[in-house]
């Protein structure tokens, strides 16, 4: 009986290994996202279009580092990740590589997808200021430039500098300010927080709920997630904390989640196709409010809890910039000691 | 003698495996390794001016404050466990290895989830009893909780091994010490510690390389340590050499931890034993001692594995639970992922063990360093090793199937091969050391007996070695089960398309903040690893009666 268990499971690995070797239409798509509408998405393009999509999930970076490495040799068609910066990194390792196709540059606005369209933008979010709503007036608060005044004295929580969207943030702001002004500003930010850098964005919004701080910056589509929690107490937490889009000399920071082609792609036409699928006004919608997001498609509206927020200004730049400024914004954090 | 040596010698067969297979995995860290000789990274300079001092502080306290601390709560449960009875303490015996099965980054989430402002606790005292307490109180994301997680979800390894020596300890030293009048926590600090100092220090050093090696906990926590440096420089910054710098700095941290214990220990040999072994006979205890036994024992227990499953049991009934077929879908997967694996890492152990016990000491000493050595080592620097062995593999693959004119696009690196023989490459050393003490209680008598009776090595192995070896097998075996489906950053890393085990699945969830979904997806893996240690424990028990 023992032998005859381990046989099988010898021979399922085996059989296992034979079928990955097969070729039919496909497109392989590497993938930080894991909801499972997008499964739902991915299975509608197969409907429509007859190609298979095969999904390998994995963190952002480590897949990237996976394509740079399979080199020539890689199966990698089609790159999801988050972040702009991320996006441009990839750019930079040179595992991506530019489409130009009418569609997509009809459904991705010129400021959400590369210069040189290697990538392109597909759900958008901000980075925004959470306050509790007893302690703080809405009307003190103003761009990202108003955090260092001396008002916020020991009153913000924000996440480690590790974490990308931070890095995506100053980043913007070096693009907007200088490195100098940047510096001087993530220093004052230090100055004024209310505890060591912990947690992730949830975090922050608890923490501002529970008091120990006043105002913590955060993504957008963490709060639509907290709104819809399973947990009754998380519920309650954003119900208590309001949301400010930061206005001041410069808009919002923005951000996407977006793809590009991978250079090497066997099957570079249907990574187009899919790309094409994921910017289209009918998959925006699934694919944007999968993750509480704002779609990057002018002509699809955002969910209803997203229009609720209300409009807001953006960032006048074009994320590429996150990226080029992303390698400075991270030596700023440490030389000011943003843990 | 004469004979004896030559007989020995004569296994070419098994010496050639051997070989085959120790190169096999050295590659992928030697593929790495080298990377140390090559010009600093270009973000080094950054990293150590910056940076380096805190990972540095960070990782030795980790490190050392885990490892102390499961050293005392390990050696202090074995040494309960081994020499009191009391109410509970059969089940403890087996239930204190439990919260092995948890792993830390799914520990570390339970926990905070269970003592944030939104959590259970805090909930309830706000709604019940209308307390609002200072959240300093509750602040468990900083080196204090990191210590705790590792402590109490990783203390089983000095347990287990502690509780195996003391059982092996002859009765008469203790029965003199009780005879002389000393008290209980003398004889544990004066004589159990340091006469159980080897096992203690062997199994706190596996605690040590596992918080070393931890990316979950600090992460998720936003501890800076050599782990998340190492990503941080590698993934993050794209500069392997810098992120290949500070691994090599984090095997140096255990080295010299390791070295100065032994310099401490200096060459006394502490273990005592007779040649007629009396097993240690369990002392019943009485009124306020058998409650406070039973308080610290349960108390473990609690804390280390009834606590997170009830959370977590919570949490799934709060999700209303996953898709089932979903949900045993990625279960099947990590058992057969999980079981195929183990079986061919237990196969290339036997054939490594057979050969070293066949070989001088200082051939054998060194099969089980170079075993050990893919333990060491982070996971993720594993990871890209394997990654760029396979993808040479590749390209000479591609050649030939060129030169023969064969027309395939078959890659090894997108398949299963690749996952499994990284995780061979990772755990071989356990498979090695489980196999390797099983000869070493069977010894070497019947072997040359066989052999001086004129069969063969092989056939001897079969008829005599392998049925002899079966307990040992088995729990080799299911320790690397239990390994493999906690796995994370090979499996993250390495895995094929469309490839989901509970491990990556439930991390995936948790790490997307979506605690409650990984909810039973963590359980089934608890489950599953629960079941093992079950296995492994009362299969030595049946074996004794």
């Amino acid at each position: 009986m023992k032998k005859l268990i381990i046989v099988t499971i010898l021979v399922s690995i085996f059989v296992g290994l034979g079928t990955a070797a097969i070729a039919a239409e496909e497109v392989n798509l590497y993938t930080n996202r894991h909801y499972d509408t997008d499964e739902e998405i991915l299975n509608r393009f197969t409907e429509e279009t007859g190609i298979q999509v095969n999904v390998l999930k994995g963190d952002s970076d480590q897949l990237i580092e996976r394509i740079a490495r399979e080199g020539e040799n890689s199966p990698a068609d089609l790159l999801i990740t988050a972040d702009a910066g991320r996006l441009h990194r990839a750019k930079e390792r040179d595992i991506l590589q530019s489409v130009t196709s009418e569609t997509l540059i009809q459904n991705v606005p010129d400021n959400l997808r590369d210069e040189d369209n290697y990538w392109y933008g597909l759900t958008m979010r901000g980075r925004v200021i959470v306050y509790a709503k007893d302690r703080v007036d809405a009307a003190d608060l103003g761009g990202y430039e108003d955090l260092i005044s001396d008002q916020w004295q020991d009153r913000i929580v924000v996440r480690s500098s590790e974490n990308i969207y931070n890095q995506s943030l100053l980043a913007s702001l070096v693009a907007i300010y200088g490195e100098e002004w940047a510096e001087e500003w993530a220093a004052g930010v230090v100055d004024n927080m209310a505890r060591k850098p912990q947690g992730n964005d949830r975090a922050q919004a608890t923490a501002v709920a529970a008091g120990e701080g006043d105002l913590a910056i955060m993504n957008t589509y963490y709060l639509g997630k907290m709104i819809n929690s399973d947990n009754p107490a998380e519920v309650e937490v954003a119900e208590n904390v309001g949301i400010h889009f930061p206005d001041g000399d410069n808009g919002t920071h923005i951000n996407v989640s977006g793809a590009g082609v991978v250079k090497n792609a066997p099957n570079k036409e249907n990574a187009v196709k899919l790309l094409e699928y994921l910017s289209s006004a009918s998959a925006q919608e699934f694919f944007a409010s999968a993750n509480y997001e704002y779609p990057v498609n002018p002509e699809v509206e955002a969910s209803e809890l997203l229009q609720s927020w209300g409009d807001f200004e953006t960032q006048d730049i074009n994320l590429t910039e996150l990226g080029i400024h992303n390698q400075s914004a991270v030596r700023i954090f440490n030389r000011v000691g943003w843990q | 003698m004469q004979l004896l040596k030559r007989l020995k010698k004569a296994s070419p067969g098994w010496f050639l495996m051997t070989a085959g297979i120790i190169i096999l995995l050295l590659i992928p860290n030697l593929n790495i390794i080298i990377n140390l000789f090559g010009e600093a990274g270009e973000n080094w300079e950054h990293v150590r001016d910056y940076l380096l001092v805190n990972y540095f502080q960070n990782s030795l306290i980790l490190v050392l404050a885990s490892g102390l601390l499961a050293a005392f709560l390990g050696a202090g449960l074995a040494w309960i466990i081994a020499a009191y009875d009391f109410p509970g303490r059969d089940f403890l015996s087996w239930g204190l290895i439990l919260p092995l099965a948890i792993p830390p980054y799914i520990g570390a989430y339970v926990y905070q989830g269970m003592f944030s402002y939104t959590g259970a606790l805090q909930t309830s005292l706000r709604n019940n009893f209308q307390l609002n307490l200072s959240q300093s109180y509750f602040d468990f994301m900083n080196l204090r909780g990191a210590i705790f997680i590792y402590t109490i979800f990783l203390f089983p390894y000095v347990f287990l091994m502690t509780k195996a020596f003391l059982a092996k300890q002859s009765a008469s030293l203790l029965e003199s010490s009780r005879l002389l009048g000393k008290s209980d926590s003398a004889i544990f600090f004066k004589i159990i510690l340091p006469l159980s100092r080897g096992a203690v220090v062997a199994g706190s050093s596996l605690v040590m390389m596992e918080v070393l090696n931890d990316y979950g906990v600090v992460k998720y926590f936003g501890i800076s340590t050599f782990t998340t440096a190492i990503f941080k420089s590698w993934f993050g910054m794209g500069d392997l050499p810098t992120s290949v710098r500070l691994a090599v700095m984090a095997m140096l941290v255990i080295f010299v931890v390791l070295f100065v214990e032994k310099l401490l220990r200096g060459g006394r040999k502490y273990s005592y034993s007779t040649s007629n072994i009396r097993p240690l006979s369990r002392r019943e205890l009485e009124g306020g001692r058998k409650i406070m036994a039973q308080l610290f024992t349960y108390g473990v227990f609690f804390f280390g594995f009834l606590l997170p499953t009830s959370q977590l049991l919570y949490w799934s009934f709060l999700s209303r639970g996953g898709e089932l077929v979903e949900t045993l879908n990625f279960a099947f997967t990590s058992f057969l992922t999980g079981g195929g694996a183990a079986v061919l890492i237990l196969i290339g152990a036997v054939i490594i063990a057979t050969t070293a016990r066949m070989s001088s000491n200082f051939i054998s000493n060194l099969l089980a360093r170079i075993t050990i050595l893919g333990y060491s080592i982070p996971g993720a620097v594993i990871a890209v090793g394997i990654l760029l062995f396979m993808l040479q593999l590749d390209q000479v693959f591609s050649f030939l199937q060129m030169g023969f004119g064969i027309e395939s696009n078959f890659v090894l690196s997108s398949t299963l091969v690749m996952l499994i023989f990284a995780y061979a490459v990772r755990f071989m050393g356990i498979a090695f050391n489980s196999v390797n003490s099983g000869y070493e209680k069977i010894g070497k008598s019947y072997f040359e007996a066989s052999r001086t009776l004129g069969k063969g090595v092989t056939e001897t192995f079969f008829k005599i070695d392998l049925p002899m070896l079966k307990p040992a097998l088995m729990s080799g075996f299911l320790l690397v089960f239990i390994e493999i489906m906690k796995e994370l950053p090979l499996t993250m890393i390495l895995r094929p398309f469309n490839f989901d085990t509970l491990a990556t699945k439930a991390f995936e969830y948790a790490s997307d903040e979506m605690i409650y979904r990984a909810a039973d997806l963590s359980l089934v893996l608890i489950l599953f690893s629960a079941a093992a240690i079950y296995l492994i424990t009362h299969r030595r028990q049946r074996r004794k009666k």
